[in-house]
């Protein structure tokens, strides 16, 4: 009597480990690092962290130094992984989350650059700067800050 | 009917206020001394955003019409089988950031106004100067933060609905001020808390003959936020006077002590109005929950009422279905025996019949009902969303609920099928 019981629970388990995995795989493919300039004092940060800078819910590092965020351009890959796999959010929802502020004027969202090197020279003339950009594009003007 | 005109001050301000707005904010834009401190004109200190929903309803009661709120004179049932009236809005803001401290917003909202036009109101229109990081305070028009959702409900795109459930955010009849508000914002190992208080007043003239005013007007209002979790708590008041309504216990006063005790306890003139409400919402990603409850006393004929609401989704890739119940009751008596007719002259007792009917006609309209809503919302493409809700409305015992223009054919305490369907933007 039991047998057909077990065994479609092992097929709902197995489809739920294959869900799982299937949204882990998404995150493990994810290129994208956060970084900040290698002349920053910043050694560490913590991912709610991150996401809080990007968000708009603090305008500062956890040292109380001003934090200024560099966003890629709406529609780019680094970008919507970016905070798929640091704040948890679809490009749809970080844009409503965006929308709720600007139409409040509760704030704005952060300073967008075009690609990946706009990126790099912004951090190198600004050590409050943190943004992301792909790993391949890691050079010796930044700091990789965060990962996947 | 009237109640459906009259619960509440006028949300639809008249274009003579937006022009000066618009003037206000030009002069500001183009003062030399405000742009003091950078070197030259910078262009950059503008951003301009828009927003807009196109939406049709259908409504399976066609005795009554259900409407985007007390100011909206049709929608969808009686009036229209469809109605493109309830949610469509186009709404655009520009926002001047004059000084790294001072900026100034502005944002005007076309949607279906009470004379059924759609003359552009202006929804926002304020100066705000930054303090300290963590203190801003505000001058001009802001919309209250009385729930989660209260001050960007325009705002289809960044809402989980169709709209926000109109048992509970149509308990809040005053969701502007005119006045000044300041904002206390601190974040402190990930928990970010933000208190505001806003003291204004509001005065608008809304359908021919009905001027309404909410005079010192108080929130209080705090956010609290931390990573996927938000919780708020609001306390609102404000006097409101209901002008129309005068007339209504001018005449109940002259029968006698028990006339104007009904006239005491009932009248809408500079009535003292309080709302509650506190609301929670958790969002890690992949789903989302969030629920509010909320209560009104208007200490006057329009009643005390308390509603409630959760709402469930879960995120498929580009599709969110959602789910949805909420309640509104009323606390407070929905009829009177009004004037006792045996004590009274018998030529007397033809007008106090009819004293008493308009009493309890109104009375009988604080809505009552529950409603449970399926929905699905699908980013389509970027900067847009296509939803379509279906809502199951119960109607209470012997209530209209919050519908409107209620025919001679409407049954009250029915049920109500509603078919809503969608397309938001942001830009």
């Amino acid at each position: 009597m039991s047998r057909p019981l077990v065994r479609s629970n092992n097929r709902v388990a197995l489809t739920i480990t294959g869900l799982a995995l299937g949204l882990a795989m998404s995150s493990v493919r994810a290129d994208v690092v956060a970084v900040v300039s290698s002349k920053s004092s910043l050694i560490t940060l913590s991912k709610s962290q991150l996401a809080d800078i990007f968000l708009g819910k603090t305008q500062q590092f956890p040292d109380g130094s001003p934090a200024v965020p560099i966003d890629q351009e709406e529609g780019a890959r680094v970008r919507d992984e970016f905070y798929v796999v640091f704040t948890g959010q679809s490009p749809a929802q970080v844009k409503a989350h965006w929308s709720k502020v600007i139409f409040t004027g509760r704030g704005k969202p952060p300073r967008t650059v075009s690609n990946s090197e706009e990126v790099r020279k912004m951090i190198t003339v600004n050590p409050q700067a943190i943004s992301y950009i792909e790993r391949s594009a890691v050079d010796s003007t930044v700091k990789v800050l965060l990962q996947p | 009917m009237l109640i459906q005109l009259t619960r509440g001050a006028g949300q639809r301000p008249s274009s003579l206020l937006y022009q000066r707005w618009a003037i206000i904010l030009a002069a500001i834009a183009g003062c030399p001394s405000a742009a003091a401190g950078t070197s030259d004109f910078d262009a950059s200190m503008f951003s301009f955003s828009a927003f807009g929903t196109f939406g049709m309803v259908h409504s399976s009661d066609d005795q009554a019409d259900f409407t985007a709120g007390i100011f909206s004179p049709n929608g969808a049932g009686h009036t229209h089988a469809w109605s493109s009236d309830v949610d469509s809005r186009i709404g655009a803001q520009a926002t001047a950031d004059i000084t790294s401290r001072l900026s100034a917003m502005l944002q005007i909202i076309s949607q279906q106004n009470y004379d059924n036009t759609y003359t552009p109101h202006v929804e926002w229109a304020n100066i705000k100067y930054q303090l300290t990081p963590e203190v801003s305070v505000r001058v001009g028009r802001t919309v209250l933060p009385s729930f989660l959702f209260s001050d960007t409900r325009e705002i289809g795109y960044s809402n989980p609905w169709v709209r926000p459930p109109i048992e509970a955010y149509s308990l809040v009849p005053i969701d502007h001020s005119d006045g000044l508000d300041a904002s206390y914002r601190v974040h402190y190992r990930g928990l970010t808390n933000t208190l505001m208080t806003a003291f204004g007043n509001e005065k608008s003239g809304t359908p021919a003959g009905l001027p309404n005013e909410a005079r010192r007007l108080l929130v209080i209002a705090d956010t609290v936020e931390y990573g996927a979790a938000t919780l708020h708590i609001a306390y609102q008041q404000t006097y409101v006077s209901v002008d129309a309504l005068d007339g209504l216990f001018e005449a109940f006063r002259q029968f006698g002590p028990q006339g104007v005790a009904l006239a005491d306890l009932y009248n809408v003139h500079d009535r003292l109005v309080r709302f509650m409400g506190i609301g929670a919402m958790y969002q890690p990603g992949q789903w989302f929950l969030l629920g509010e409850l909320g209560s009104t006393d208007f200490h006057s004929v329009l009643g005390k009422s308390t509603a409630w609401y959760v709402t469930g989704g879960y995120r498929l890739a580009k599709f969110t279905p959602y789910v949805t119940y909420s309640a509104v009751k009323a606390d407070s008596n929905r009829s009177d025996p009004g004037l006792s007719l045996t004590a009274l002259p018998p030529s007397l007792v033809g007008p106090a019949t009819g004293l008493n009917a308009a009493l309890n006609s109104i009375l009988g309209s604080i809505p009552v009902q529950n409603t449970t809503s399926l929905g699905l919302r699908w980013d389509f493409v970027r900067h847009l969303d296509l939803k379509l809700q279906y809502d199951y409305t119960r109607l209470g015992a012997g209530s209209p609920g919050t519908l409107a223009n209620l025919q001679p054919g409407f049954v009250p305490g029915s049920t109500v099928n509603l078919f809503s369907a969608t397309i938001d933007f942001v830009w």
